[in-house]
């Protein structure tokens, strides 16, 4: 779902960053508001988590790969303002330092995975779940599912909808799409079915996972309890999360197993042999072939001539480790809620 | 019970006049002794300061002789990893010296970058490599009590003259600094108002601070003579 350089018109991506400067100061005032100083640092173990997911690639229907993003598992903890700002961060390392989505395309990738993702799910989520008291057990997690699955597709069906656009809006005077050469009538199809039927469920999987962890074993986390401002319950091991941390990066190379490029995501010399519909598209967008972009320090999270699952466990630690750094540092210049004791 | 005259409220704006210079040569001396005075029981971890500096020593080299990216990649790692461990006060003051240093790297390399722009990942990995050799010096200092430091080097055979004079250097920064501290304390509380001969206190706080460490020093010689020193030094 990370939409790579040049896919996007520069001014369709001036526009999705635009809309996304008020989306960030509302973000950060109301996390200033609601989130207590001591929970921000925190905050960069749900980036870690969400960094995490987006490397776990999964192979879905139709040879093309996607990912879970984990906004709304963020969502759950620390709010869905919160989670804008920690996916935005992880995104903006992933663009910056390991060439996952254009840094032009910021904008929108946060206006998808940062904004829509995390505020759908969370919604979601509060509408089936009802009040606390009256509520069984397993209710909050078949909302905290279906929050996720509904925030994933409508992510999904955002970024169709940019894509899809390009060629309406771009095109160069042969008629030839000048950056994303596929309409609507098939990006839509394209992005969404895979999504529906496979990312969609891993996301709800990995949230309802550590969702459940979360509650067990540090339930003042969830951002609810936060909301509520419910009294301490004295479990505050924050050990098991941080073992999961460990446990998914020494899982990540299980990523590297889905081959195929992700659907909108391939690069300038592979997209005139993509062969949609029972034919190849045949040339090469003149955006796409000519356009500007980044030279990261580690494109697709490795170097050439690297061991590939070796390089993959590396970037997924310095990845990790930078998000937990700009979150501590965030939690010396980010206010916080002051505790009413 | 307070007095009446005491809750009143008296509304006193001195006039600027430039006046920072005191306050932040004590803020900056301040902040410097306490570190270096307060540094107790932050070890992270129980290793002994001998083996981190000789693990620190031993990254270091394997760092700048590195050439295969997958081993820089792991130092990144490991020194990235051990960085997000620390609190977030302890952050700023290991990553702003490095953060510097790499960008004075930078600096120096830009003119190459821009005219040959082949040799541009060389630049960028030199770069990398003085941000990771910086923070991982950073680290150890800010892990590590000076006192443990000293005690390292003379387990490391060190020559005992080299370690003396480092820890009395130190002892006397912790000394002359405080010193310093009070004096320029002392000289900003009785300045109320507008302060016109401020440059005058400059050279009586350093003459007071020379005299002292020559008290100082001599005082050391003597206990050292009485107490017997024969030269050989084993740290604190």
């Amino acid at each position: 779902m990370h939409i790579p350089e040049n896919y996007l018109s520069p001014v369709s991506c001036a526009v999705m960053g635009a809309a996304m400067i008020p989306v960030w100061i509302h973000a950060v005032k109301k996390t200033n508001e609601e989130l207590p100083k001591e929970k921000i640092p925190l905050l960069g173990a749900g980036a870690a988590f969400s960094f995490l997911a987006m490397m776990f690639n999964v192979p879905l229907v139709g040879g093309t790969t996607g990912h879970a993003v984990g906004g709304t598992l963020i969502a759950l903890l620390f709010g869905p303002n919160a989670a804008c700002i920690a996916v935005s961060v992880a995104l903006l390392l992933q663009a910056v330092i390991f060439g996952d989505g254009g840094v032009l395309a910021f904008g929108a990738n946060c206006f998808n995975m940062a904004f829509v993702l995390p505020y759908v799910g969370w919604f979601v989520y509060k509408l089936l779940r009802g009040r606390e008291d009256q509520s069984s057990k397993a209710r909050p997690y078949v909302a905290a599912a279906i929050g996720a699955y509904a925030g994933l597709n409508a992510a999904a069906l955002c970024c169709a909808v940019e894509f899809g656009l390009q060629p309406m809006l771009f095109q160069d005077a042969a008629g030839n799409a000048l950056y994303c050469p596929y309409d609507l009538s098939i990006a839509i199809p394209a992005m969404m079915i895979p999504h529906l039927a496979v990312a969609g469920l891993v996301e709800a999987a990995f949230t309802v996972a550590v969702y459940a962890l979360v509650r067990k074993t540090a339930p003042d986390l969830c951002y609810e309890r936060i909301l509520a401002d419910a009294p301490d319950t004295g479990k505050k091991s924050r050990l098991p999360i941080f073992a999961l941390i460990a446990v998914l990066i020494a899982a990540c190379p299980l990523g590297l197993l889905a081959t195929g490029t992700a659907w909108g995501e391939w690069g300038a010399e592979e997209i005139a042999e993509i062969v949609t519909n029972g034919k190849a598209l045949g040339y090469t967008p003149a955006g796409l072939e000519k356009g500007w972009s980044l030279e990261v320090p580690m494109p697709d999270y490795a170097l050439e001539g690297m061991n590939e699952v070796l390089a993959y466990i590396l970037s997924a630690v310095i990845g990790v480790a930078l998000l937990v750094i700009i979150f501590k540092l965030l939690s010396l210049v980010l206010k916080g809620r002051r505790n009413p004791a | 019970m307070i007095p009446a005259w005491m809750t009143k409220e008296e509304p006193i704006a001195p006039p600027r006049d430039g006046g920072a210079f005191a306050l932040r040569t004590v803020n900056a001396l301040g902040g410097a002794l306490a570190r270096l005075r307060v540094q107790r029981g932050r070890d992270g971890l129980p290793i002994p300061a001998a083996v981190k500096l000789l693990l620190l020593l031993g990254l270091l080299i394997l760092l700048s002789l590195a050439r295969n990216p997958l081993l820089l990649l792991a130092i990144a790692a490991l020194v990235l990893g051990y960085t997000a461990c620390l609190p977030a006060r302890e952050l700023g003051s290991v990553l702003r010296p490095a953060l510097g240093a790499a960008l004075l790297a930078l600096l120096l390399f830009l003119p190459a970058m821009l005219t040959r722009p082949a040799g541009r990942w060389n630049n960028w990995i030199v770069v990398g490599k003085v941000f990771l050799s910086v923070t991982m010096l950073n680290l150890f200092n800010r892990r590590t009590q000076w006192n443990q430091i000293t005690k390292a080097l003379r387990q490391l055979r060190v020559p005992g003259v080299f370690v003396f004079v480092l820890d009395l250097t130190l002892k006397y920064i912790v000394l002359l600094g405080s010193l310093i501290v009070d004096l320029l304390t002392a000289r900003s509380l009785r300045a109320v108002g507008r302060d016109r001969h401020k440059y005058r206190s400059v050279g009586g706080v350093m003459g007071v601070t020379f005299l002292r460490s020559t008290e100082l020093s001599r005082e050391t010689w003597e206990a050292m003579s009485c107490r017997g020193f024969t030269d050989d030094y084993r740290g604190l």
